[in-house]
Formats: structure tokens, C-alpha cells, sequence
């Protein structure tokens, strides 16, 4: 037990330590454009590695968790001392006084929500915008996955972690690949992705300022800006650029590794789900597209582009706005919602339900109905090529509905907290799937500033509801739980 | 496919709503309403419709039933009764839009009680009869008109019974699917009656009483003023409320009830459960009303009104508060959901469902933490098959995709996000009015949705009536591919 905790603590240590050296290059804008702020990141830095290196010195010898109920408290309480060392670049440098709305942005930073209290983000300091990005590029690539990359060798219970994070139906890749090297794979993916489009980006005209932070808050499927209006005012190219990070984002790491390493052949029995994730898109593609033309008058090309892009950054809940979104026709803001619940594939850095997932539920309806007109027919679930198993079925559904049913209470719970209806929803959308921008005031170029702070901490444990897929989060609140034995 | 035994049970069924129809004709020639030659003509349409389905197109049919029949009958019902009802509204002049008077037949016949007239006392005496009769022999269900009609049908008669209520496991009153059926009917009309008297005796009118009881038994909704439930007494009320209540609960288990079974009842973990979400539900709504300043005895009274209307699906509501808070409408959107128990007139999800869910999702954190650990789910000390959990949690998965679909079409037609979710569920719930939706948005009349959003929520009525599966199975390529 307290040897259990004992490891605990210096894991949350290396994190602590990885955490205060993403902070330390913070420091690289704060002196360069001289922003006033070098004095707090470092302190900030020192704070933040200090604890770190000496939780890591103190338990460095405790290295194993073999209790179930660790992991998950371990997942949760990582993500809650992340979050609160990442509010100090926030409170220190004097962006916000308000421990709920730092909390918020951190939070929001960290789970790649992109939901921002900042109505005015430029007059923000250049260490600060560096931070808020490097918190998306950092918690977007799942910190669970880093602790497991860092621990490979050192005898934790990886698969307990790893089954706690995220990708709960993506059994496939398990199956071929061990759970080390599927991180180790990721990380080499996400690694050449983000040099390559900051590359891509500058070499496209952009400042490179712009170039890094867009390519961080991208390609984590994050969404927050250093401009006010997110990715509006970049030009036509750029913007398809950040569309194509953002697709990527949406994609399975595993297959990502396997595209571009030329083993084209695993990927094959593979495709389902992907050929499923492109039909859903072009569908809303067309539909967006012909909304935005027809009801809301853009002529055919900028329809085409801001459609394409909008609807992927939806559906891959990455949340950067290519327009303001607010005055788009209704139909085409409910199913940019709807797609954001859908979310990216399995094993991505996107949040919401995952692709398969709704795969793997609209198969089971169909094998329903197949078993009411054959009463006596077995008929099993297949995802590319093989069966799912019951185990994995109930997993699908139970989690579906624990979503379904944060969700609703989301909504309610906010409209408790004096937000309106339609806020409300979007809100919990938002911050649920990670998506980020909401409706109304929340929505489009503008933020969560407005809303009552009881609401900006219920969003907050939303998005880490949404980012941690809820099980893991509502385990720790079970009786059973803390009961001993 | 045995297309002449649909046809036949079809046109029983129609000649049968001919019948109905004396009742409203014989009120229409005593009052003088001048609906009379609508409804006579209707009547005669009705007959005439039922007799060529019935002896033409019918004749000679087998009455040997397979599943896959069952679904079709189910459908061709649910589609041809509610055209057809739409008729006395057209001809008698009262409705001029064909939409609107169909809205208004498949929401009675539905039991959702949405109601597309503007002034429900300015209709003629005969038809506001006939509007609350649709509701009435919806409530149980068209199917169980047929199965009790056509006694000699052989086969699957089981999967028939089961198309209404579907995925709730009915437990039969007698081993006999006809016998059962009787007793259902029985009791219905039992409790009708009762109701009917009693509030004649609270000195309402007699059409007044008809309607009304009529729409509480069924849990339809339709009431006969514009102003809703205002005017009536206070012992109108605690008799709509009590009655409310009691088509809440499953109609066999009324039985049990009055068959003085009480022990049945007791040992019935869904009947419990609905008491407890109905006690909980009255003290949440009772305490919001309070807080915003409401006096504590309306508060108290009107959230026992208000609950009973929602978690039976009935929808009537009176304007007896001068303040709806926020707290009140999140109560009601989570009944609007749950719903009454399986096997009632009510909508919604139906906490049998409902309470497998939870114990499931219970045994699921528990294996969390214990991965080996094996648990069953017991409702009614009776072991609850896995494969049918997933079943429930298919059809729960249709029904949010249903509300989700319905309200995205609901967009489409020019509503906003909010009053489209709030109009979607309290529509395939079978809810019909409710004071959520005029307090989530702006005041929503039915009368003023446009054309599409109307056919929207009519297909909802239809898949939450039927519990979606009926409706899809027919809809599904597999139905239709040759053996």
C-alpha cells in the first residue's frame, strides 16, 4: 500500500520534472521578445522541478505499482498535479488573478480541450502563449502514454495504465503491437509530425512564432490560438496545412507509424474504421459545405475551404475556428457538435467517443435487429474481420452511456450554475469531447470568460471526464473504492 | 409475406374505429355541434375502407402468422389508423391542413398529446370526443385490438404482442395471449370508467369528464381548453393526479392491484422504484418551486400534479406558478427520459430498462477493480439474461440517435438547438405539451412549427409508440431479402 503510493509519488516526480523543463523553454519568447516575464517563468521552472526532482530523488528506489485501484488513482492524480504546477506560469506572470479561471486554461491546456477564459489573447505575454501551447502539445499525446514510453522498462503494470487512459476499443492494435513499442511508435510519429509542419508552415510564409505554436495547439488536436481569431486570419494555404495536422491528429498513431514506414500490408485488415471515419467526413463535408453556401451566402470556394477545414477540426475535436462560427446556420453548428461527439479514431490524440466506438455501436444495433426477425440466429460483431468480443461490446456500450449520461448532466449542471440552454450545451459538449469553442458566447472567436466560476469548474472536471473517457474518473468516486481489502 | 392477413387485420381494425365513431356522432346529433355530416361521412369512409380491406383484399387469408408479418401488421396499423383518424378533423372542417390533421390523429393515436389546435373548446362537441378516443384506444396499443379480434390466429401471435412492447419482457396475466389480452382490456376500461364517474361526480361537465379521463388513462395529454388544466378544482386535479399516477404503473400489474394480488405488488422491484423516483422527484420540484418564492402548499401540490404528468408521459400542465425554475425543468428533462414502468400506457425509456442499466453499470465498476469477479443482475429475484441487457443497451443507443436525428431535422426547420432537443424527447417520449418546453425557449406553440418539423415529430411520436424497433425492422434491408 504505501509502497504503492511511495511509486505513485515519483512517478507524478519524472512528470513534475518533464513538466518544469517544457516551462524552462518558455523562457526562450520571454527573452527574446523581452516580455517582462523571465524573472516568473523562471521561478515558475525552479518551483516546478524543484518538487519534481525531489519527489523523483526521494521514492526514485519505489518503482513498481502493482495495485489495480493505483493505476487509477495514479491516471487521476497526475492529471490534477500537472494541472495545478501548470497554473502558475499563469498566476505568476499575472495573465489571470483567478485561481478557478487558471485552473480552467490549465486544464483545458492539458486535456487538449482548447476552451479558453481569454477573451483577449494577445495581450498576453509571448512566454505565457507558449505555455498555453506546449500544455495542448504536451497533454494532447496523452501523459499516461509518456509515463508508460518513460517507464517501459520499470516494471509497472503498463497494461492496467494503459486500458485506464484511453483507446479501450482499440484492441487491434494491442493485439500486433506491445503496448511499449505502440508508445514508442507514437511518440517517433508525433515527433517528425510536429517538425515537419512547423517546417511546412514557415516554409509557407508564416512567422515562425505563429508557425510553432499552431503546429503545437494542432497537431495535439488542441485548439488554442495566439491570435484572437484562432486560424481565421492565416492565409488560405496555411489553413489547409493546419487541416491536414489536424486530420493526422484524428488518426491512429499505430497506423500513422505503419503508413509512412512503408508496411503498407499490416495496414490493410486495418481499414475499417478509417474507411468509416473518411465516409462520415465527406458526408459532413457536404453537408456543411451546401449549408454554408446556400443559407449562409459564401460564394463556392470559400464554402469549400471553410467547410473542409471546420468540419475537420470537429470531427478530430481539435476546436481552431476558421470563421465565426456563431453565425453559421443552425443545422451546420449541431452537426459540428454531433461530429465532435463522434470524435477521431482510437488510439489518436482527438477526444469524444471515438470513431470505433460508434462503429462498434451501430453494428450491435444491426445485429439486433437481425436477431428480432431470427430469433434463434447467433450473430457476431465484426470489426475488420474479427469478431468482437462480448467482453469489449459491454465496454463500448457501458461506456457510451456513462458519456451519453455526463453529458446530459452536464447540461443540467451548468444551466443550475445560471448558464442558458443553449450555452449549456455546447459547453458540455465542448469541454466533454475537447472540442473546445461551444455555442453562443462560448463559441466561434469568443470564450468561456462570461461564465459563472461554479460553471468554469464544473467544465473543468468535464474536460477531464471527457479526456480520461469517464470510467477512470468515476471509479475513484465509488465507495468500494476507498474501502480497504 | 401473407399480405391478405395484413390486409384483413387492417380492415378489422378499421371497421372496429367505424364503430368507435357512433359515440362521437351520437354527441354530435345530442348537442348540435354541427359536426355531424363530417363525422357520419367519415364513419362511413372508415367502414368502407375497413370492408374492402377486410372481405376484398382479405378474403380468404390464412391465419397463420410468422415474425416477420408480425412487424408488417404492426407497421401497416400504426401507418393506416392514424391517415385514416386524421379524416373527421378534414371533414368536418375543423383542421384545414392535411398535416395538421394528421398531426393531430398520429399524436392521439400515439398518446403524445401534442395538439395543433389553437383553442381546443371552440371545436365542435363531437370531435373533442373523438380526439380524446383516439388516444384511448391507442393507449394500449392497436396491436392488442387485433390479437383480441382475431382469436383464431395462429403462430406467432408472442412476436405481435411483443412489437408494442417491445425489449420489456411482459410477464402474461394467463398463459393464453387472447385471455391476457382481455383482462388488459378489462382493466382499461375498468379504470376508465371509474375515472369518468368520479370526476363527473367533481362536478365537471360530462363531455369535459369523458375527455379528460380519456386522456389520463391513456397518459395522452390532450386537454380541452387553451389554457390547459386552470380551471378545474382542486379535487379535479387530485383525481387526475392519483389516476395519473396509477396508468404510470404497468396495466397488468393494475390488475394484480384489483384483483387484491397486493403481495405481487410489493415484492415488484419496479414498482418501487417508480414510487421512490416519484417521491424524490416531488420534493426536488416541491423545494425549486419553494425557493423561488412560490408558497410551500402550491409548491407541494403542484409538483405532485406536475411530476405525475411527466413521468406517466401524460403532459397535461396548469399554469398555477408564477415562477419555473431552472431546477424544476432539469427534474423534468431526466423523467421526460426515464418514464413510467414497462408494460404501461406511458413513454419514454421505462425504468425496468432503466434499473438493468444501472445494475449493470454498478457490476461493471465493481469488475473495474475486480477484473475476475462474476456478478448477475437480479430484478424481481430473477436473473436477467446478458443478451438481454444488450438489447436494452442497443435500444437505448436508437433512442438518444433517434432524439439526436430528430432534433437535427428539427434544426433544419428553422428551430434553435435547445427547444429542438427539448421538442425531440418530449415528442419520442410521448410526452406531448410540457411547461420545459416553454421555459427552455420561447413559446412554442405546435400550431406555429413549420410543415417539416411537424412530419418530424410524428415520426418520433411513431418510433417512441413503438419502441423504434418495430418501425426500423421493417425499414432494414434484412427484413426484405427473399429466404
Amino acid at each position: 500500500m504505501w509502497n504503492d503510493i511511495k511509486a505513485l509519488l515519483r512517478l507524478i516526480g519524472i512528470l513534475l520534472v518533464a513538466e518544469g523543463g517544457l516551462m524552462g523553454l518558455c523562457l526562450v519568447p520571454a527573452v527574446h521578445f523581452a516580455d517582462g516575464t523571465v524573472v516568473e517563468m523562471s521561478v515558475c521552472t525552479a518551483v516546478t522541478l524543484g518538487v519534481g526532482g525531489v519527489l523523483w530523488g526521494c521514492f526514485r528506489r519505489y518503482r513498481r505499482i502493482g495495485d489495480r485501484r493505483m493505476a487509477y488513482l495514479l491516471v487521476v492524480l497526475l492529471w490534477l498535479t500537472l494541472t495545478v504546477f501548470a497554473t502558475l506560469p499563469l498566476l505568476l506572470t499575472g495573465a489571470t488573478h483567478s485561481i478557478t479561471r487558471a485552473f480552467f486554461e490549465a486544464m483545458s491546456g492539458l486535456t487538449s480541450t482548447g476552451a479558453t477564459v481569454f477573451s483577449d489573447v494577445q495581450s498576453l505575454p509571448a512566454s505565457v502563449l507558449l505555455w498555453r501551447s506546449m500544455m495542448q502539445w504536451f497533454g494532447g499525446f496523452g501523459i499516461v502514454l509518456l509515463v508508460v514510453a518513460l517507464s517501459s522498462r520499470l516494471g509497472i503494470n503498463r497494461y492496467a495504465l494503459y486500458t485506464a487512459e484511453a483507446s479501450g476499443a482499440d484492441n487491434s492494435g494491442r493485439r500486433v503491437v506491445s503496448t511499449v513499442l505502440a508508445v514508442r511508435r507514437t511518440l517517433a510519429v508525433y515527433l517528425v509530425a510536429t517538425v515537419v509542419f512547423i517546417a511546412l508552415l514557415w516554409s509557407s510564409g508564416m512567422e515562425m512564432w505563429d508557425a510553432v505554436n499552431l503546429t503545437f495547439t494542432n497537431i495535439s488536436s488542441g485548439g488554442f490560438s495566439v491570435n484572437g481569431d484562432s486560424i481565421a486570419s492565416v492565409t488560405h494555404l496555411q489553413q489547409y496545412i493546419l487541416a491536414v495536422a489536424m486530420l493526422l491528429s484524428g488518426v491512429n498513431f499505430t497506423l500513422l507509424y505503419l503508413f509512412f514506414t512503408f508496411r503498407w500490408r499490416q495496414i490493410g485488415h486495418k481499414l475499417e474504421q478509417f474507411g468509416f471515419y473518411i465516409v462520415l467526413y465527406l458526408l459532413s463535408v457536404a453537408f456543411v459545405v451546401g449549408g454554408l453556401h446556400w443559407s449562409n451566402g459564401y460564394n463556392w470556394g470559400d464554402a469549400v475551404r471553410l467547410g473542409t477545414v471546420q468540419t475537420i477540426s470537429a470531427l478530430t475535436t481539435t476546436g481552431s475556428v476558421v470563421a465565426d462560427t456563431t453565425q453559421w446556420w443552425t443545422p451546420v453548428c449541431f452537426l459540428l457538435l454531433m461530429l465532435s461527439i463522434c470524435g477521431g479514431m482510437a488510439g489518436s490524440t482527438s477526444g469524444g467517443l471515438k470513431i470505433m466506438r460508434v462503429l462498434i455501436l451501430l453494428r450491435n444495433v444491426r445485429g439486433i435487429l437481425y436477431s428480432r426477425l431470427h430469433p434463434n440466429a447467433v450473430m457476431p460483431i465484426r470489426l475488420n474481420g474479427q469478431v468482437v468480443s462480448g467482453h469489449i461490446r459491454s465496454n463500448v456500450m457501458v461506456i457510451f452511456m456513462v458519456f451519453g449520461l455526463t453529458l446530459l448532466l452536464g447540461v443540467m449542471l451548468l444551466m443550475l450554475c445560471g448558464v442558458n440552454a443553449t450555452e449549456a450545451i455546447g459547453a458540455s459538449v465542448g469541454c466533454l469531447t475537447g472540442y473546445g469553442p461551444g455555442l453562443g458566447a462560448s463559441g466561434g472567436f469568443g470564450s468561456y470568460a462570461a461564465f459563472p466560476p461554479m460553471a468554469l469548474w464544473l467544465c473543468s472536471f468535464l474536460m477531464l471526464m471527457g479526456r480520461l473517457e469517464c470510467m477512470t474518473v468515476l471509479v475513484l468516486l465509488l465507495p468500494r473504492f476507498w474501502r480497504r481489502g | 409475406m401473407n399480405y391478405r392477413l395484413v390486409a384483413r387485420l387492417t380492415g378489422m381494425l378499421l371497421l372496429l374505429l367505424a364503430a368507435a365513431m357512433l359515440l362521437p356522432v351520437a354527441v354530435s346529433l345530442h348537442f348540435h355541434d354541427g359536426a355531424l355530416l363530417g363525422l357520419v361521412f367519415s364513419a362511413c369512409v372508415m367502414a368502407l375502407v375497413g370492408l374492402l380491406l377486410r372481405s376484398v383484399v382479405g378474403r380468404g387469408a390464412s391465419l397463420e402468422l410468422h415474425e416477420r408479418e408480425s412487424y408488417w401488421i404492426t407497421a401497416s396499423v400504426w401507418i393506416v389508423v392514424p391517415l385514416v383518424g386524421a379524416l373527421p378533423y378534414l371533414l368536418t372542417g375543423s383542421l384545414m391542413s392535411i398535416t395538421d390533421a394528421v398531426f393531430e390523429s398520429v399524436s392521439g393515436f400515439s398518446t403524445t398529446g401534442s395538439s395543433v389546435v389553437v383553442d381546443p373548446a371552440k371545436l365542435p362537441q363531437g370531435l373533442l370526443v373523438w380526439r380524446s378516443m383516439t388516444q384511448w384506444i391507442g393507449g394500449l396499443g392497436l396491436i392488442l385490438f387485433v390479437v383480441a379480434l382475431q382469436r383464431r390466429l395462429r403462430g406467432s401471435t408472442l412476436a405481435l404482442y411483443g412489437a408494442e412492447f417491445s425489449g420489456t419482457q411482459q410477464r402474461r396475466l394467463h398463459p393464453k395471449i387472447a385471455t391476457s389480452v382481455t383482462r388488459l382490456w378489462g382493466i382499461y376500461l375498468g379504470t376508465t370508467i371509474v375515472l369518468i364517474a368520479l370526476l363527473a361526480l367533481a362536478g365537471n361537465g360530462i363531455i369535459d369528464s369523458f375527455c379528460l379521463a380519456l386522456s389520463t388513462v391513456s397518459t395522452g395529454g390532450f386537454m380541452t381548453s387553451a389554457t390547459g388544466l386552470d380551471g378545474y378544482s382542486h379535487l379535479t386535479l387530485a383525481l387526475i393526479t392519483l389516476f395519473m399516477f396509477l396508468s404510470g404503473v404497468g396495466v397488468a400489474l393494475l390488475y394484480n392491484f384489483f384483483t387484491f394480488h397486493w403481495r405481487r405488488l410489493r415484492r415488484n422491484d419496479e414498482f418501487i422504484v417508480y414510487a421512490a423516483v416519484y417521491v424524490i422527484a416531488v420534493a426536488a420540484c416541491a423545494v425549486s418551486f419553494a425557493l423561488r418564492g412560490n408558497g410551500v402548499g402550491v409548491s407541494v401540490t403542484y409538483s405532485l400534479f406536475h411530476v405525475a404528468s411527466t413521468v406517466s408521459t401524460c403532459g397535461f400542465y396548469a399554469t398555477g406558478l408564477e415562477q419555473w425554475p431552472f431546477a424544476a425543468s432539469v427534474v423534468t428533462f431526466l423523467l421526460i427520459l426515464s418514464g413510467a414502468m414497462a408494460g404501461s400506457t406511458g413513454g419514454g425509456l421505462k425504468l425496468r430498462r432503466l434499473m438493468t442499466l444501472a445494475l449493470y453499470l454498478r457490476n461493471y465498476f465493481t469488475r473495474m477493480l475486480h477484473p475476475n469477479a462474476v456478478f448477475t443482475i437480479r430484478i424481481d429475484r430473477q436473473v436477467v439474461p446478458s443478451d438481454y441487457v444488450h438489447k436494452i443497451f442497443g435500444f437505448v443507443f436508437l433512442y438518444i440517435l433517434f432524439i439526436i436525428f430528430g432534433a437535427f431535422a428539427l434544426t433544419l426547420c428553422g428551430s434553435g438547438i435547445a427547444d429542438a432537443f427539448c421538442l425531440a424527447a418530449a415528442n419520442i417520449s410521448n410526452l406531448g405539451p410540457s411547461p420545459l418546453i416553454n421555459t427552455m425557449g420561447a413559446n412554442l406553440e405546435y400550431a406555429m412549427l413549420p410543415t417539416g418539423a411537424k412530419w418530424t415529430l410524428m415520426v418520433l411520436m411513431l418510433a417512441g409508440r413503438l419502441e423504434i424497433f418495430a418501425l426500423l425492422a421493417i425499414v432494414s434491408p434484412e427484413y426484405w431479402r427473399k429466404r
